[in-house]
């Protein structure tokens, strides 16, 4: 157990705790007292007392349970990790502007306009903030300090110390938390708004949660040491024993780091600790990810929480967000992977909604002719179709492809974007099997045993939508790391030199091409199943533009940062713009009077008239401030901003880096 | 088939696809020097058609006002000054404010920007001129001549004739003036240009200057022949007018116009194409005119299959 001795903090890393903990527990307490962290807490606690007392009951109650111990306390243990995996070289006051930017300022934004609203102002504001960073940081000639402290975290002591400072950290993070929940529950027992029977828990949880941060600081640094290399003296005596003294694990990864070449090993550098962007490191990165999901999977029961009412039609609104993170995820492999520019990718979204929009509805009648003999199982084969539908894409995926093996850059993107044009017309006009420019209408909803698919009750389609992405980031991920991938980015950055390595460009280019439009065709599918219907206006080239700035905002090749891309055009475009009209009919709103005094001079101007000159502008400015989008891939990432900051960080992280001798010069030149 | 309506057909799309020339020439242009398919172009062609309406206005001007003779060609070069300088100065600040702070950005950046820029226009223009279509006053006399069975308008005529002297022009300027040669230089080697002496921002400020100045062009013969205009038609006429560049041969100037031309009279024939309900099966649902985008799109692809670069485009090997 811990002992006082053992969780004071030591004169040196006194700084480094203040940094973080103050640093990650003001959006916590914005979190839980602002918004309505506590609220839910509360709910969750009357229920379990008191069943019947809350509209939490059941299933519901566990999911906001298991919600709320995984939040808190993947956030003490993601204290430790940083306090550990910290080298210092982030002045205290620049991580602090760091996580206002990152997180106050996007939560006070969620607050004030709902989720995706708010992510979308962050996918504004974080690219003009990057870019003034940069700026002023070239103006000023920054430097970044010196680290913390030479830590060898080979050495077995000085991992023992790393170990301390992450417990210290989460002790005292949760420590820090507990009182001051205290003194705010207890101003509230005291105003008469906190019910007596919850004081019990105030007693308990002010004592658990220290005793919880210890463990969970300990856990995050347990996680920052599982990355460190083996040690100096071990390492050069055991090259090629691996096994023998049970480092085999950490032996073999300073082998791979090694074997790597210079830029790769550069990044894997990032993760060693103690790391220069303890933020941006992959550690801290497996905690985000948590942190995300459990967020997501939980979502509609907190919705109504954090808020208020309307939960069915926000939940029904990211249904659609999510068709659009499918399909960016899809064209993604065809632009950012393979880097073929593809302007015509709606016509397999196209392909597929009407491949289940015919199917799944009365036009099937038209087309065979017949009547179906069995039409109440149609809806269940709602199931089979989202593959075939997908496949079907696919095959024309591949068809287009073939016509396109030989040409290159903006011939390439002509022929897609002429398919992209085709498709539609020919949907448009072959009106026995589309139904025409009325297109479809009554197409069947999934159908699932004991699931109310009813378009009043979007939870189902919520968790299907989310299943369905869980399935693209997952096959996105392992196409990209398979052998495939590798050959669609080697084509991408060099056709000849691939093929000269062995790459068959053919096969490469149409597998691209096919798996692209794989997933396009899931889309279309949910997307006519979603909508019961299908229409024609969907599919114009307007769309495939705006898959394209989905991919090239959210930054080319890289998966997270395409669903971000995705999510953030999406709540712009369809949320943001689409709202400023009714935002601008309250009086205390700032738009009222920006749209009064255009009024003024423009009689019977609303903000729907220039929707797209605003979009148009964030589409400009976003790509000026970032042009490698928001969240670029490791790879682009090293191919701008080379005199960036970050850069020079990164440089002195490699000189942790021990073993081949010849690594460490190979990268000081520069 | 009937051969005077396939005559027929081929002077309307003669006359459309000079039309589409002009366009494709500022895409072809800016794609040659800079690599990047501006988007934007064709909004500004239709700015410039809102242009010449509202030149038009400004005199008071309608079909049946319309003055004749001398003051008749004054106010049509005024029109078409004043919208290939207005179009060519919107170039010209579209690419310092859009694209040149993307010029060592990534290859698809400024395509999103150009994306964007295209937008704002779309809806410039909506508040100027409304989302319904804005009629263009007919002020050129329509006579109409035969040859043989076969009809045109003097208003072809005149399109033909605008066309071409701009055409010519501009093949002229960029083969034998300084400009054009440094035009090429920076076209072909941006960095070797710049060590040659070659402003090279001013230069693709220049581009975009002609290009934009064609599209203006362009604006005023559209008008005078068709009479109508709205904001989305820069988005159409762009996607053609585009195919057409990339048909001829992107980055070839005379590739743009052949592409220009050939687009025009594949549209034109394709309404010749009969609807095969009526006809009894021979033909395409709707009619062949539904089907014309399509047409173009499968004729692009084709061509494209056996000559990748373009008719006229050269087949660069492959650098190592």
């Amino acid at each position: 157990m811990p002992t006082a001795s053992m969780l004071l903090p030591t004169r040196d890393s006194r700084a480094l705790l203040i940094k973080w903990i103050v640093g990650l527990l003001v959006p916590v307490m914005v979190f839980t007292f602002v918004w309505s962290g506590e609220a839910i807490i509360n709910n969750v606690l009357l229920g379990l007392i008191n069943p019947g007392s809350t509209a939490l009951q059941g299933p519901v109650l566990i999911e906001a349970a298991i919600f709320i111990v995984v939040f808190y306390a993947t956030v003490i243990a993601l204290t430790g990790y940083l306090v550990a995996a910290d080298s210092g070289r982030r002045r205290t006051i620049d991580l602090w502007i760091d996580i206002v930017v990152f997180t106050l300022v996007p939560l006070f934004l969620v607050i004030n306009f709902g989720l995706v609203v708010g992510a979308a102002l962050c996918a504004i504001i974080w690219p003009a903030y990057f870019f003034v960073r940069r700026r002023v940081r070239q103006a000023r000639h920054y430097t970044p300090p010196p680290p913390l402290k030479n830590l060898e975290v080979s050495d077995a002591e000085q991992r023992a110390i790393l170990m301390s400072r992450a417990t210290t950290a989460g002790f005292w993070f949760a420590f820090a938390f507990a009182v001051v929940w205290l003194i705010v529950d207890l101003i509230y027992f005291f105003v008469g708004q906190l019910p007596t029977v919850l004081l019990i828990w105030v007693v308990i949880r002010t004592i658990l949660l220290p005793i919880a941060g210890y463990f969970l600081g300990r856990l995050g640094g347990a996680v920052a040491l599982r990355r460190t290399l083996a040690a100096k003296s071990n390492g050069s005596k055991s090259d090629g024993n691996v096994a023998t003294n049970g480092d085999g694990r950490r032996v073999s990864k300073k082998r791979q780091l090694e074997s790597l070449s210079t830029t790769r090993a550069r990044e894997e550098a990032k993760d060693l600790v103690p790391n220069d962007l303890p933020l941006r490191s992959t550690g801290a990165q497996r905690f985000y990810l948590i942190l995300i999901v459990a967020f997501v999977l939980f979502y509609p029961v907190l919705d109504p929480f954090l808020f208020g009412s309307g939960t069915a039609g926000r939940l029904a609104g990211y249904g659609d967000a999510g068709y659009y993170v499918i399909l960016a995820l899809g064209l993604n492999i065809v632009v950012g992977f393979a880097g073929l520019l593809d302007l015509g990718y709606v016509a397999f979204f196209a392909i597929g909604s009407y491949a289940w929009g015919i199917i799944g509805s009365t036009q099937l009648t038209n087309v065979l002719g017949q009547a179906p003999v069995n039409p109440h199982i149609l809806s269940a084969l709602f199931w089979p179709m989202l593959i075939v539908g997908a496949l079907i894409a696919a095959f024309w995926g591949v068809l287009l492809g073939a016509p396109t093996l030989r040409l290159r850059g903006d011939y390439l993107a002509i022929v897609t974007l002429g398919f992209g044009e085709i498709v539609p017309i020919v949907f448009l006009e072959l009106d026995k099997y589309s139904n025409g420019p009325n297109g479809i209408v009554g197409v069947q909803s999934p159908s699932f045993p004991g699931v109310d698919w009813s378009v009043i009750t979007p939870v189902p389609y919520y968790y299907l939508i989310l299943a369905l992405i869980a399935f693209t980031i997952f096959a996105n991920v392992r196409l990209r790391d398979s052998r495939l991938g590798r050959a669609w980015i080697a084509i991408r950055e060099d056709e000849i030199a691939a093929a000269s390595s062995g790459v068959n460009l053919v096969n490469t280019k149409l597998f691209a091409f096919g798996a692209g439009a794989f997933f396009s065709g899931i889309a279309g599918a949910y997307h006519a199943a979603k909508l019961g219907g299908v229409s024609p206006d969907n599919f114009s080239f307007g769309d495939s533009v705006i898959f394209l700035a989905m991919v090239v905002i959210g930054g080319i090749g890289s998966i997270p940062g395409v669903i971000v891309g995705a999510l953030a055009v999406y709540a712009i475009n369809q949320l943001l713009l689409a709202q400023l009209d009714s935002l601008a009919t309250d009086p205390s709103n700032p738009l009222y009077a920006v749209h009064n005094a255009i009024v003024h001079f423009i009689p019977g101007f609303t903000f729907d008239n220039i929707r797209n000159l605003i979009f148009g502008i964030i589409l400009v400015v976003i790509m000026i401030f970032r042009p490698e989008g928001l969240i670029p891939s490791a790879r682009r990432r090293r191919e701008f901003h080379a005199i960036e900051e970050d850069h020079e960080i990164e440089v002195g992280a490699l000189d942790v880096v021990p073993g081949a001798p010849g690594f460490e010069t190979e990268v000081r030149v520069e | 088939m009937n051969f005077t309506l396939l005559l027929q057909e081929l002077v309307i799309g003669i006359t459309t696809g000079a039309i589409y020339a002009l366009i494709a020439l500022g895409y072809t242009m800016v794609y040659g020097i800079i690599e990047l398919i501006n988007f934007a172009h064709g909004d500004i062609f239709m700015i410039g058609t809102f242009i010449c309406i509202t030149i038009f206005d400004q005199f008071g001007i309608t079909a049946s006002s319309a003055p004749r003779g001398f003051s008749l060609i004054g106010l049509l070069l005024l029109a078409l000054l004043g919208s290939m300088l207005i179009c060519a100065v919107l170039g010209v600040v579209i690419e310092r404010v859009a694209y040149r702070p993307l010029r060592n950005a990534p290859r698809l950046a400024p395509l999103i920007s150009a994306i964007g820029v295209s937008l704002i226009l779309e809806d410039v223009g909506k508040l100027w001129k409304g989302i319904t279509i804005v009629s263009f006053p007919q002020i050129f006399p329509q006579i109409t001549y035969y040859i043989g069975p076969v009809s045109f308008s003097s208003v072809d005529i005149l399109v033909l004739v605008v066309a071409l002297i701009l055409m010519v022009g501009l093949q002229w300027m960029v083969s034998y003036t300084r400009t054009g040669r440094a035009m090429r230089a920076v076209a072909q080697d941006r960095e070797a240009a710049a060590l040659m002496g070659v402003n090279v921002n001013r230069i693709i400020a220049i581009t975009f200057f002609i290009g934009a100045a064609l599209a203006g062009a362009a604006a005023l013969i559209w008008g005078l022949k068709y009479g109508n205009t709205n904001f989305t038609l820069g988005f159409t006429l762009g996607l053609f007018a585009f195919t057409a560049a990339v048909l001829g041969g992107i980055g070839n100037l005379v590739g743009a116009m052949l592409g220009g031309v050939l687009i025009g009279v594949i549209e034109a024939l394709a309404a010749l194409i009969p609807d095969s309900s009526a006809t009894g099966g021979f033909g395409l649902p709707h009619g062949g005119a539904a089907w014309h985008e399509a047409i173009i799109f499968v004729v692009l692809i084709l061509i494209l299959v056996f000559r990748p670069s373009g008719l006229l485009g050269q087949q660069t090997p492959e650098k190592v």
